[in-house]
């Protein structure tokens, strides 16, 4: 801008000669102002003129050289309605005044002074003399005013003008403010995002949340808290030790609440919380941050769940401000959303890996039971099994080692899922392989467990097994038992189901477990009968177990039928259907039935064989035809 | 000029004005009240109505002292407009906190 014409005709000046220091200094500055606003210069045009008078007042004082020192400076002031001038006469040796200003940079405690004058003031220059040098500063003030007439009232009125760009002025600076704290509390939020989509580390995460929301708002406590299953708000996450509260319930009809966090909670509307004005004796949590404490707690709410409540407060300086309210606010609403999904994403993970190990679990058993079972000639070979849950590691397996002879195996991991299932897999993978070596059942039992010792033992699991090899042409059966219930048969001696009683310990339990097979003649009708203790340990609804002496008689009661054993094993179990009732299936069951199909023509049933004598029990019923 | 030290919040307050006069004997005072650690520090700007680039200088001084308001948190409270812009003007307003309340 060009140098201002004063208006000769009607100038009100003023000057002011001040001792060279400071306070004299600082006295002339708001002399001028006094001067000026007897001429009706406008409040932010006097600060404005005080201070470039003060400015430059104190540089005269601050450079005045050599005698010089005790010279006085002196300040003039010049107002017309149009325009203002202000001239300060030092004495020192003078400086350059540069074209431009700019506030230092890095910032600094010095170099403001001329940045300021230049800003504020329209015009400047510097006139330098010999030891004595003049800053003339010129500001306008309203441009024609004076011969404006009556073309006044149609102008704007440059006062209100002035006010009003003022008050653009604050208004863009609180929303710069505004912006900048917001854009912060973007940025926050947003790094906190990334690190939890990184790590997936919640706990990590709210820490890290917190630790920017306290900053963002000048907080120094928070407790956040989240509802659990027992209809408790739990502390998940604290600022400090002493608010680690315990749970507290949430609240009850007719029941006061426990503190402000459950009274939020129930309300689902934010509260203000005073240390000093909570009801003395009442439970509060919150007072545990400090006798003068303030704060804020806000429902964590998320898709109409309520999800927990945030608590934020200061220890001293009262309430938040308004804009700090509401990024307390902004923080609550995003760590419900980032819970309900954490958690939703938790459950979602979990479920997914159960189902894929259910399913492999199966595919596994499955592949287990045998799709067919040896062809024999004038015996019949039947195999049955459930589950009592998904999984589990009960099977059997019957492999064919010539026209007459065969190997039958039942057995039962204990343990459920894939562990389980995967043993039984390699046990039986195992028994296939070695089957072929010629050994006993006692050798193949302790060849097994020393094969499977490390690695049962290892996840402290164990197995059962019975291995029976049944030699159909001499109606022999040598059977061997690691820990498993005893196989039951007709034995040639007489008339009536037995059990042959092998004993041995289960397989995994002992390194070098030596066991010992029994043998034994089979009579007739050849029937054998290998099971897990799933048949003898089922209960009725009463409790009552089945109990081998039950099973005995069932099958005293059925094999002497001619009955194919495909049926016979339908039969049994529908006979464990029907006394287990309503009753829960404890534990899996699996069983080989070996009958003889078709009796001689020249045999029949013994004479003490009545099946009227086990009609007292309903016949069953085949469930798995 | 009345300093008040509460814990970790160190209040300046009755500063009637903040210029080359005052502005050495500001800069000791405080300094010498500054917290040692973290804290607060609030400067009450209620009742100033003056102040200067010495002035400005000395609260620069301040906010160097502070480890660059690392270690403290420095606030300005309530200053009037005409000082507000003069913040603003000189960016000293992105070094404080500037509190209206």
């Amino acid at each position: 801008m060009g140098a201002i014409s004063l208006q000769p005709d009607r100038p009100a000046t003023f000057r002011l000669a001040f001792a060279p220091d400071f306070a004299a200094a600082r006295s002339a500055a708001a002399a001028v102002r006094g001067f000026l606003a007897e001429q009706g210069v406008l409040d932010n045009d006097l600060f404005a003129c005080e201070l470039c008078v003060a400015e430059a007042c104190n540089n005269a004082i601050e450079y005045a050289q050599g005698e010089y020192r005790e010279s006085s400076p002196f300040v003039d002031a010049i107002c017309t309605p149009a325009a203002i001038e202000l001239r300060v006469t030092d004495h020192t040796a003078g400086f350059e005044l540069p074209a431009r200003s700019e506030v230092p940079k890095p910032p600094s405690e010095r170099g403001r002074g001329v940045f300021i004058i230049r800003s504020m003031m329209d015009d400047v220059n510097y006139l330098r003399g010999t030891n004595e040098n003049v800053l003339v500063m010129r500001k306008t003030r309203v441009p024609h005013l004076a011969a404006a007439g009556s073309a006044a009232s149609t102008r704007p009125n440059i006062d209100d003008v002035k006010k009003e760009l003022a008050d653009c002025r604050r208004t863009v600076s609180g929303m710069a403010r505004e912006l900048c704290f917001r854009s912060e509390t973007l940025s926050a939020i947003f790094r906190c995002c990334a690190e939890l989509g990184r790590s997936g580390d919640r706990d990590g995460f709210e820490d890290r949340l917190f630790g920017d929301l306290l900053h963002l708002t000048a907080a120094d406590w928070y407790v956040l808290r989240f509802t659990n299953a027992d209809g408790q708000l739990v502390v998940a996450a604290t600022s400090e030790p002493d608010l680690k509260g315990p749970p507290v319930p949430l609240l009850k009809a007719g029941e006061p609440p426990a503190g402000i966090e459950a009274a939020v909670a129930a309300n689902r509307t934010s509260a203000r919380f005073e240390a000093r004005h909570t009801a003395a004796g009442t439970a509060e949590p919150l007072r545990a941050a400090g006798p003068e404490a303030h704060g804020l707690v806000y429902p964590l709410i998320f898709a109409d769940q309520l999800v927990g409540t945030v608590a934020v407060g200061r220890r001293k300086g009262g309430w938040f401000g308004e804009l700090q309210d509401e990024v307390v606010r902004t923080f609550a609403e995003f760590l419900a959303i980032q819970t309900v999904n954490f958690r939703h994403r938790a459950e979602e993970v979990r479920n997914r890996v159960f189902a894929r190990e259910l399913e492999i679990a199966r595919d596994i058993q499955r592949s287990l039971l045998p799709l067919t079972l040896p062809q024999l000639s004038g015996f019949g070979l039947a195999g049955g099994w459930q589950a009592a849950r998904e999984v589990g590691g009960d099977f059997y397996d019957a492999i064919s080692l010539s026209d007459h002879s065969l190997l039958l195996v039942v057995a039962d991991v204990m343990g459920k899922g894939v562990p389980a299932a995967l043993f039984a897999t390699i046990i039986r993978g195992l028994l296939r392989g070695l089957s072929t070596r010629g050994e006993g059942p006692a050798q193949l039992l302790s060849r097994l467990n020393r094969l499977l010792y490390a690695e049962l033992s290892s996840v402290s699991m164990f197995i059962t097994a019975q291995i029976a090899f049944v030699d159909l042409r001499r109606r022999r059966v040598t059977a061997a038992s690691a820990g498993h219930c005893p196989l039951l048969y007709i034995p040639s001696s007489g008339d009536e189901v037995v059990a042959l009683p092998a004993r041995g310990i289960p397989l995994g339990v002992l390194p070098d477990t030596v066991y010992r097979h029994q043998t034994a003649e089979f009579g007739h009708p050849g029937t054998l009968l290998l099971h897990t203790d799933g048949l003898t340990d089922v209960r009725n609804p009463a409790g009552e177990m089945y109990g081998q002496q039950r099973l005995i008689d069932w099958l005293s009661a059925n094999c002497f039928g001619r009955t194919p054993a495909s049926e016979l094993r339908d039969r049994l179990s529908a006979e464990m259907n029907r006394f287990r009732g309503s009753a829960p299936m404890g534990d899996d069951q699996a069983f080989l039935m070996l009958t003889e199909e078709g009796l001689p023509e020249n045999r029949s049933a013994p004479s003490w064989w009545n099946p009227a004598r086990f009609a007292r029990r309903p016949l069953p019923i085949p469930v798995n035809a | 000029m009345k300093i008040e030290n509460l814990g970790e919040r160190l209040t300046v307050s009755e500063i009637s004005e903040l210029t080359a006069v005052n502005s050495g004997q500001f800069r000791e005072r405080v300094g010498a009240a500054l917290p040692s650690a973290s804290g607060v520090v609030e400067i009450d700007l209620s009742q100033t109505q003056f102040v200067d680039s010495s002035g400005l200088g000395a609260l620069f001084a301040l906010y160097r002292s502070t480890g660059n308001g690392k270690n403290v948190t420095l606030r300005l409270l309530n200053p009037a407009p005409e000082i507000q812009q003069l913040f603003e003007l000189t960016q000293m307003h992105q070094l404080f906190e500037i509190v209206q309340r």
